[in-house]
């Protein structure tokens, strides 16, 4: 729970904002600019879990594409461990919601993908070596046996799963997961959710988690960062302090869950109503996603 | 059958990796096709194959009747001096062959149209590699490509012979007109089709430019321009057959008006069966390929049985 106070945070958004010109239309023949982000300000200390919400079109994946290194900010700062991101680099390695495999790389290839070739230290894998990690975080990630198959031979969940064990695999201190569990069954989301929060215990990675899942993000994130519909601002961050989460109960029908998650609903309530008024529909106020069912049931908040 | 369920079993233990990794090699054989069938079964199974491919090769048979008996006993004699029966026909291919003569063609056929594809397909893959790879460069070249796409490479032939003379040169040049486009229209679909979502991967993963193009855009392109090449093939012989018609002095096109000129009905007939034949062989090797490397893309190309 500790935000960045003292020593320097791992990570630091100084007042970034992102613009984008949308190419000119019918409408507005000139084009536009739009702004995605305005004025975020965020700092993440090492080891720390944080979930990230907000209605579609808020401005997640552009500020997780920047902490990636992927796109530059128009103004503010990113900064990793006090120097700013000047692109892509072995210290961050992102989840993509659509899995994002290599389709002619078996599973054990796609995760050494990130281990060929030269590291930010110079140091180079042999063949043998990278067969032996990818065999380790397959492992991991509970796919232990399957280093073989290619990726139209597993479900769901096993391609996100290797897709996590590719993200680990070359050992960066920080994941960056874009809504990874949103296409995956009730199921077998909770069970990543579980197996996620083993993970990030016995690695102590510092994450940052994007869901459209009030409840994913209430049990996932030691605090919860909200965005207003756009153009993106942190509306508010939420603590969530749930106690003990290691044992058997069902934390999510403990009383201090069932409050957070009202918390942040109600946070999210005005913003996704307002997200919907701008014919966004992704994320209803109760956490559901009627994208994932296909059932757009507009205007029915609250 | 008890594949999906395994799947799910394994997918959804919650337990530690080693658990799912047991669950995992027990599930591997299961994988193999025909394991834990009756012998019963697997008989059913191997008389519905026999019967599918009879019912495959049906059409194929019923023509070659038709060929054989059709001539003797339907046609007028006339026709007859014209469209000899199957059994005449292969008679002269076995001379043919005997004699040397079909070897000679073949070999004349294969070099050219094999030295025309090989040019084809090494620069239509290297300028569509560069064309895709370059925008300015497709905006400036596409306009061209497009005008000389859509010029059929036999309307060119006469061309191409008066430049080139009619010996080997303006053959295999025509066979790489002809082959150049299919292979190069599909190189570049096929690196703009590469799923933006896996560059971004590979991006995030830190890689530069080069390491991209190398291990991202060529190897998502391939399959597609196997599809290319493989139309090439099929192309570059029916280009070549052509030309070897127009002014030849061996290749299977050779032999073949060559045979109608002097009036030996039989082996025309023979060196069209060579022609379709080698099409078929060539087709079939050049689909094999395709498959190879596009086997990671769906569960079509590893369906068994
Ligand atoms: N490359 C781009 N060019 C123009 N506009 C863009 C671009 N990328 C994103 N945008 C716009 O920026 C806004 C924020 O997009 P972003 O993808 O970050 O939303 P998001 O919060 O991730 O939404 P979702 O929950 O639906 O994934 C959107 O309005 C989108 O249309
Ligand atoms: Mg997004």
């Amino acid at each position: 729970m500790t935000s960045g106070t003292g020593p320097i945070p791992k990570i630091s958004l100084q007042n970034i904002t992102k613009r984008f010109t949308v190419r000119p239309s019918k409408d507005n023949p000139d084009g536009a600019v739009l702004t995605a982000l305005d004025g975020i300000s965020l700092d993440v200390s090492a080891g720390e879990f944080i979930t990230l919400v907000g209605p579609s079109g808020s401005g997640k994946t552009t500020l997780l594409d920047l902490l990636a290194g992927l796109t530059k900010p128009d103004s503010g700062k990113v900064l990793v461990d006090g120097r700013e991101v000047a692109g892509p680099g072995r210290d961050r390695a992102v989840v993509f919601q659509q899995y994002a495999l290599f389709p002619w790389r078996t599973a054990a290839a796609n995760v050494s993908f990130g281990l060929e070739g030269a590291g930010s230290d110079g140091k180079r894998y042999t063949r043998k070596e990278r067969a032996e990690k990818a065999r380790e975080y397959l492992g991991l990630v509970g796919l232990g046996g399957f280093e073989d198959r290619y990726p139209h031979e597993l479900s769901g969940g096993m391609k996100q799963r290797v897709a996590i064990a590719r993200s680990l695999a070359y050992e960066p201190d920080i994941l960056l997961m874009d809504e990874p569990f949103a296409a995956l069954d009730a199921q077998t989301r909770e069970q990543l959710q579980t197996e996620l929060l083993r993970i990030w215990a016995t690695t102590g990675k510092t994450i940052i988690f994007i869901t459209h899942g009030i409840d994913e993000a209430v049990y996932l994130g030691q605090r919860v960062a909200v965005l207003s519909s756009r153009p993106g601002r942190l509306k508010e961050i939420v603590d969530i302090d749930l106690g003990d989460r290691s044992g058997d109960e069902d934390v999510r029908s403990n009383p201090a869950f069932v409050e957070h998650r009202h918390k942040v609903w109600s946070l999210l309530h005005d913003e996704v109503r307002r997200a919907q008024a701008a014919g966004h529909a992704k994320i209803q106020p109760d956490g559901t996603a009627p994208d994932e069912t296909r059932t757009i049931t507009t205007g029915k908040a609250a | 059958m008890s594949t999906p369920t395994l799947t799910k079993e394994t997918e959804t233990r919650p337990g530690p990796a080693a658990t799912a990794g047991d669950a995992a090699k027990e599930w591997n054989p299961a994988l193999r096709p025909g394991s834990g069938k009756t012998p019963a079964a697997r008989l059913r199974l191997y008389a519905r194959q026999g019967g599918n491919a009879v019912w495959g090769a049906g059409a194929i048979i019923l023509f070659l009747l038709l060929w054989e008996l059709g001539p003797t006993y339907l046609a007028p004699a006339s026709t007859r001096v014209f469209l000899p029966p199957l059994h005449v026909v292969l008679e002269a291919l076995g001379t043919l062959i005997a004699n040397g003569q079909l070897q000679n063609h073949l070999a004349a056929s294969l070099s050219r149209s094999a030295s025309g594809f090989g040019i084809a397909v090494v620069s239509a893959v290297a300028l569509g590699l560069l064309v895709a790879w370059y925008g300015a460069l497709d905006r400036f070249l596409n306009p061209l490509l497009e005008v000389f796409r859509n010029t059929a490479a036999l309307a060119l032939l006469p061309v191409f012979t008066l430049l080139l003379g009619i010996g080997e040169t303006s053959k295999i040049s025509i066979v790489a007109y002809a082959a150049f486009f299919p292979v190069l229209l599909n190189t570049i679909a096929g690196v703009r089709t590469v799923d933006p979502l896996l560059i971004r991967a590979a991006r995030s993963l830190g890689l530069s430019n080069f390491q991209l193009f190398q291990k991202v855009i060529l190897p998502s392109a391939v399959p597609t321009i196997f599809t290319g090449i493989r139309m090439a093939g099929t192309s570059s012989i029916l280009v070549l057959i052509a030309a070897e018609m127009v002014g030849a002095k061996a290749g299977l096109g050779y032999l073949i008006v060559n045979s109608q000129m002097s009036f030996l009905i039989p082996d025309m007939y023979a060196g069209i069966l060579t022609v379709s034949l080698l099409g078929l062989l060539v087709n079939y090797l050049l689909v094999g390929v395709e498959r190879h490397f596009s086997r990671w893309r769906t569960a079509v190309g590893s369906r068994t049985a």
